[in-house]
């Protein structure tokens, strides 16, 4: 049984943050939450956690509303990182735990486990202020996950990180995938989520414009990509564009990027290049990278987030209605 | 819908431990101790400085007079001072040079030189510092003429006991303008003082601890870890474990000081009898201490009130800085009825005293302090108090909740009291 967020509206006064997102999620998966700042992803997590009640809509957890559902259930990573500055490491999280009634036993032996995989053994007696933004993002981390919830929601679980930390963080989402967990994060690499997700839901102004498997949200797409190059200068491809709705996407040095829609057979560009003596050194097809899919639906590139804010109109945030496909839960 | 508890338990010692350890806390602490047990300990000072043995007096004897010239200025100067007032110790100094000296180094307050003049008369002359509006001096100019009538009396051959009658005291009354308008600190006395004590701890403790309370969960929302808390505990077991940490620091550095200064009390009889080597005689004056007892029943749920209110306004702010506008309405509050307590405390009969002091917000004050005053409050009187008390801090916990579960996510608004009115009626 999934977690199902059905029709769920938020208001805050006059901005209206949800605007009847309905999604699933299938448990022990890993699933991304893609939208812009202020898409309403944030409002859309705390909703799921029941720390803000939705104005209408349900969210159900195998088959139980999550207002009826014991804390535990969750693990939650904030956007805004916050510990107790002053207080041990070790004791920020024994708190923690025990408040999700982990013992102190066992919570030390969980959060020395957790520190000697992040490879900061050494700061368990450290104050946390001592820690560096990342280190005490790793250590907010396992403040999430000690009590072992059967769902995990991070909001932008690798902003601030290095990349050794971020490799060390997606070893650690996929070992708790491995044993069953069910992991929600938002975030703005699309790299990211195509290296993780198996499914995912963008959100656009307080609207789900398209969710469900990675595989299903491109096929939807309708369309593909074909990557090419030919021996030669490369240049004077403009026999392509005679082609019936190929488009060049992108002219890299070495090759160029097509996208061809729907209906249209990738093969036929091959066959017209051999067709006219042209020496093919690289074809490729494809599915649209995600973040084509995110610029179609959206917009814009989900890291242009000033371009966005700049463009939201005042009481940024309500979706209009011609918002493109609403699938729904898959 | 979960229990309270444990989770309460964990915030509140988190909160406590918090708190207890910093130096600050400490430091004060500490500086607060000393001067309760220093505040209890000034008569002992006030003694020590200003000398138990009474104003010294010396005299030389140029003359002779009925009996010892010393001892007779002593009894007459005993007799006009009266039951506890000034003591004098009278000690005959044979000469002038060494008694001047004396006053000089201070030895002695003044010395007294009798002479008898040529037509018979006594003449006395008064060696001392002290200015022309001294009681010392008044005393010693009373007490000679009395000698000096005495002496004449004697010599015109008065029996000594016709004597006697005739410096028998007059009978005198005191009849005052307007009995109402007796000052009230003479009117009560010590009692006065107790009631002020009362309301001025009480305010204090309330106003301070509250700061602490509303400070904390300022802090939470400020570093933000309050959104990790609010997952992983219920708005109420966070609300009740930040009163009840908060309160209890509190309450522990409130005890300390108390502490210090009840030891302080204790031990004055102790130290007096070391320092003046007699029984100091610790006069509580007839107050009945068994009013902490009620004061103590209304004090702790009436401080749980102030501080629970104080952490739902506090979950308003969202930086430490606005912590005081927020809790704005709380030391409105408060600071009322302390300023009313000094009215109602000159007039603790009167019907809006009596009313006062049953609500909830000024009863662990206001009725202590009428009892100690008249000890005229009725059984149904502290009844009552209890009862609204334990209505009014249902109801704030209620509020606060509701507050709190808006206020702790809610983060740069202007916090108006619309906009807390708004959380409380928005389910969450």
């Amino acid at each position: 049984m999934s977690l199902t967020i059905e029709n769920v509206h938020k208001r805050f006064g006059p901005v209206v943050a949800l605007n009847g997102v309905s999604f699933s999620v299938e448990p022990g998966r890993i699933f991304g939450l893609l939208g812009a700042n202020g898409a309403g992803k944030t409002t859309c997590m705390r909703i799921v956690l029941d720390i803000l009640r939705p104005d209408e809509g349900t969210v159900t957890w195998q088959g139980a509303r999550n207002t009826s559902l014991p804390r535990d259930t969750w693990g939650y990573l904030p956007e805004e990182r916050g510990l107790y500055m002053r207080m041990k490491v070790i004791d920020v999280l024994r708190f923690f735990a025990a408040l999700y009634g982990v013992p102190g036993d066992a919570a030390t032996r969980i959060v020395e486990e957790w520190l000697e995989r992040f490879r900061v053994p050494d700061y368990r007696d450290r104050r946390v202020e001592e820690l560096s933004k990342g280190n005490q993002q790793k250590i907010q981390f396992i403040a999430a996950i000690l009590h072992d919830p059967d769902v995990l929601i991070m909001d932008e679980p690798f902003s601030g990180l290095d990349p050794v930390n971020v490799q060390l963080l997606k070893e650690a989402f996929l070992e708790m995938r491995d044993r069953g967990k069910t992991l929600i994060f938002s975030t703005h690499q699309m790299e990211t989520v195509e290296e993780l997700c198996e499914g995912i839901a963008i959100i656009d102004r307080g609207t789900v414009v398209v969710s469900g498997s990675v595989r299903d949200v491109k096929r939807a797409m309708g369309r593909q990509v074909v990557r090419l190059a030919t021996d030669g200068d490369g240049r004077g491809m403009e026999w392509l564009t005679a082609l019936d709705g190929v488009k060049v996407t992108a002219d890299r040095a070495d090759f160029v990027e097509l996208s061809v829609p729907a209906g249209t057979d990738p093969e036929l560009i091959l066959r017209t290049a051999m067709q006219r003596g042209e020496r093919v050194t690289r074809f490729e097809i494809g599915d649209p990278s995600l973040e084509e899919i995110f610029i179609e639906h959206v917009g814009w590139r989900a890291d242009e987030e000033e371009r966005h804010l700049a463009e939201a109109p005042a009481g940024a945030g309500v979706a209009g209605d011609g918002a493109p496909g609403n699938e729904g839960p898959a | 819908m979960t229990n309270l508890f444990p989770n309460a338990w964990h915030v509140a010692r988190r909160e406590y431990l918090q708190r207890v350890r910093t130096r600050t806390f400490l430091i004060v602490t500490g500086v607060l101790a000393l001067v309760g047990l220093a505040i209890a300990l000034l008569p002992i000072g006030i003694r020590l400085i200003a000398g138990d043995e009474g104003t010294q007096v010396g005299i030389i004897q140029h003359a002779a007079v009925d009996g010892d010239a010393a001892a007779v200025l002593q009894s007459v100067l005993a007799a006009n001072a009266g039951e506890g007032g000034t003591t004098y110790e009278v000690r005959s100094v044979d000469d002038e040079d060494e008694g001047r000296s004396l006053v000089r180094e201070g030895e002695l307050d003044g010395l007294v030189t009798m002479t008898r003049a040529s037509d018979d008369e006594l003449s006395f002359t008064f060696f001392t510092d002290a200015g022309p509006t001294s009681q010392t001096l008044f005393a010693i100019r009373s007490a000679t003429t009395q000698i000096s009538i005495g002496d004449r009396l004697e010599r015109a051959g008065v029996d000594p006991s016709q004597a006697r009658d005739i410096f028998a005291p007059t009978p005198f009354d005191i009849e005052a303008v307007d009995p109402e308008a007796t000052d009230p600190e003479e009117l009560y006395g010590p009692k006065y003082i107790v009631a002020m004590a009362l309301v001025i701890l009480t305010f204090m403790a309330v106003i301070t601890y509250g700061t602490w309370v509303a400070t904390s969960v300022a802090e939470e929302k400020s570093s933000r870890v309050m959104e990790l808390l609010i997952t992983a505990a219920t708005p109420r077991q966070l609300l009740a474990g930040k009163v009840i940490g908060n309160g209890a620091a509190g309450l522990t550095q409130y005890l300390a000081v108390a502490g210090a200064a009840g030891i302080g009390l204790l031990l004055q009889g102790v130290i007096a009898e070391r320092v003046f080597g007699e029984a100091g005689s610790i006069d509580l004056q007839g107050i009945d201490l068994s009013v902490l007892v009620p004061f103590g029943l209304l004090f702790i749920p009436g401080f749980l009130l102030y501080c629970t209110l104080y952490a739902g306004f506090g979950s308003m702010a969202s930086r430490q800085e606005d912590v005081t506008q927020v809790t704005g309405p709380m030391l409105f509050i408060g600071m009322g009825g302390y300023f009313a307590s000094f009215i109602a405390i000159n007039t603790p009969d009167e019907t809006w005293v009596m009313v006062l002091s049953l609500i909830p917000f000024f009863s662990p004050y206001l009725l202590p302090a009428r009892y100690v005053l008249t000890g005229n409050v009725a059984p149904w009187e502290w009844l009552a108090a209890g009862i609204l008390m334990l209505v009014f801090l249902l109801l704030a916990l209620w509020l606060a909740a509701r507050i709190y579960s808006a206020g702790v996510l809610l983060y740069g608004q202007r916090s108006s009291l619309r906009s807390v009115w708004r959380a409380v009626r928005v389910d969450r």
